[in-house]
């Protein structure tokens, strides 16, 4: 009768073609992505270098210009862009989603504010922005804030008051305030949901601080494909493309990282099949 | 007055509706002595639950009233253990953390309250898998850890909503012995919900069977079958067959 049952793993493995399901997942991928990259080379080949440079000579031009270290400021301008952004952004969307959840009144406040701040294309303030701050880093900070905090607010709101009408009335039964019920119940219930925000959020601030650079900026990666452009270098262009997704896939396996100790520390040992029920990119 | 003496006096309950007032309770007189083990029956719907939530305090009755040793219940009542239709476990929290909770929420716990989580972890049967988390947990162990939680501020009044509805028919089996086991050890007294009228008859000194619509007290048997029970000794008493064929009927 006292038998331990352990959730099913995800993913396991079902051979094909003699291969795991993962193996041939993976050969598969390196196929077509081969076969994407032949093409890419063959219309490259057959264009002009200022319509677009043959994967051999972006790599190239890669290796280099990071080599040179000439990639370093523009990276390092970027993720703090992308970091002060999404903290600031995810602090607020964090607070608000708080305040909505626990208190109608704040909820009936803060809502219409959040819906009109999200029908305003935020992308279209950059230039007020950079009249009242300039070409620093300020403006791209606020747009990345700024687009950084909705998916927060939101997952933050829904997490908390997602919590199961039982296990409210288990605390209501236990006769715990409103705010042991928060951080006992409510706060770890809701961490899973808040993570997926901080995942969105993340790659929002990213876009954020990118196309604020496009507007006015004389670093940053945003600020180097605008360079790029204004002097028909492509090949600048698209090295600044790859380092942008390598930008962005870091943080994702950042995020994910986090996200598994969290989850590992409230969940135990099993909690790594709770983590994997978030779909994941892994490289 | 003890306090595990539960009256409930001229019970009403109305839950306001757009399509008109439901009277889920109406006018309920019960008066459960300390220590009895009392189950309350009936078809779905005849307010049972509303009935204990209401003793619990969980929802304040729109008339009449409750009294737990004497006192009236407005909220909650700390002489009460609460189990739910669901096991109700924090799936973040070890087993043992989970029987923990009810400390934490009443401040900082002791070395006495941690000792207590052991003491009625060893007596659901579940002291080895205390370092477990709830997931790991099949159904009846979820619901013993439950009952553990329940029980490990000592209460005198131990209140169980269809806490076995949803196990299977052995598992429940078990637990009912077990629950038995667990009263006999504890002193308390439990008012039982099911709608499995066998579960009732064998666990309890007396049966309240209501009625829907609105729910009443339809009428109130006692079960004059001797402690301690077991299946094979109960399933072999004239009573218990009796007594759940007249219950079955009066609940058609």
């Amino acid at each position: 009768m006292a038998s331990i049952r352990r959730p099913a793993a995800r993913g396991t493995t079902v051979p094909r073609f003699g291969l795991s399901e993962k193996r041939l997942g993976q050969v598969l991928f390196g196929a077509s992505a081969a076969i994407l990259i032949l093409i890419w080379h063959l219309w490259a080949s057959t264009n002009s270098p200022l319509i677009s440079p043959t994967p051999g000579a972006v790599l190239q031009r890669l290796i280099e210009y990071v080599g040179a270290g000439r990639a370093n400021q523009h990276v390092w301008i970027t993720v703090q862009e992308i970091a002060f952004g999404f903290l600031l952004g995810g602090a607020i969307g964090i607070g608000f989603g708080v305040l909505a959840a626990e208190f109608d009144i704040a909820r009936r406040v803060i809502m219409p504010y959040v819906i009109i701040t999200q029908a305003l294309p935020k992308f279209a303030l950059a230039p007020i922005l950079v009249i009242w701050f300039g070409f620093g880093q300020e403006p791209k900070i606020i747009i990345a804030a700024l687009i950084a905090f909705f998916p927060l607010l939101e997952n933050t709101f829904l997490g908390l008051t997602s919590a199961p009408a039982e296990m409210i009335e288990l605390f209501k039964a236990l006769r715990a305030s409103r705010w042991t019920t928060l951080l006992k119940c409510r706060v770890p219930h809701a961490i899973p949901t808040i993570f997926s925000g901080l995942r969105v959020a993340l790659m929002l601030a990213l876009v954020g601080a990118v196309v604020a650079e496009y507007v006015g900026a004389n670093k940053g990666l945003g600020a180097q494909i605008i360079v790029a452009q204004g002097t028909l270098d492509t090949e600048l262009m698209y090295v600044a493309f790859v380092l942008l997704t390598l930008l962005g896939l870091a943080l994702d396996k950042l995020h994910g990282l986090v996200y598994r100790l969290v989850m590992r520390r409230l969940y135990g040992k099993g909690a790594a099949t709770a983590a994997d029920q978030q779909p994941r990119v892994s490289v | 007055m003890p306090s595990g003496h539960i009256v409930v006096d001229g019970l009403s309950k109305v839950f306001p509706s757009q399509a008109g007032d439901i009277t889920a309770l109406d006018g309920i007189d019960i008066s459960i002595d300390s220590q009895e083990f009392v189950s309350i029956v009936g078809p779905s719907g005849c307010g049972k639950s509303t009935l204990l939530r209401c003793i619990g305090g969980l929802i304040p009755p729109t008339d009449g009233e409750i009294r737990i040793g004497g006192d009236l219940v407005t909220e909650p009542d700390p002489r009460i253990g609460y189990v739910f239709q669901k096991a109700v476990l924090l799936p973040w929290r070890t087993v043992e953390d989970n029987v923990m909770l009810p400390f934490e929420i009443g401040g900082k716990p002791t070395d006495a309250d941690r000792a207590a989580a052991l003491d009625v972890l060893e007596l659901v049967g579940l002291a080895d898998y205390r370092r477990h988390r709830p997931g790991e947990l099949s159904g009846g162990m979820q619901q013993r850890v439950s009952v553990a939680r329940a029980l490990v501020t000592n209460p005198s009044i131990l209140l169980m909503d269809e806490p076995f509805g949803a196990l299977d028919a052995q598992t429940r089996d078990t637990m009912n012995v077990e629950l038995l086991r667990i009263w006999d050890e504890s002193n308390t007294t439990i008012v039982f919900v099911t709608h499995d009228i066998g579960e009732a008859v064998f666990l309890s000194d007396r049966v309240l069977v209501m009625s829907a619509r609105p729910g009443r007290i339809h009428d109130v048997i006692g079960v004059d079958i001797e402690r301690p029970r077991s299946f094979e000794k109960v399933e072999g008493d004239e009573t218990f067959w009796s007594l759940r064929q007249r219950i079955r009927e009066e609940l058609h």
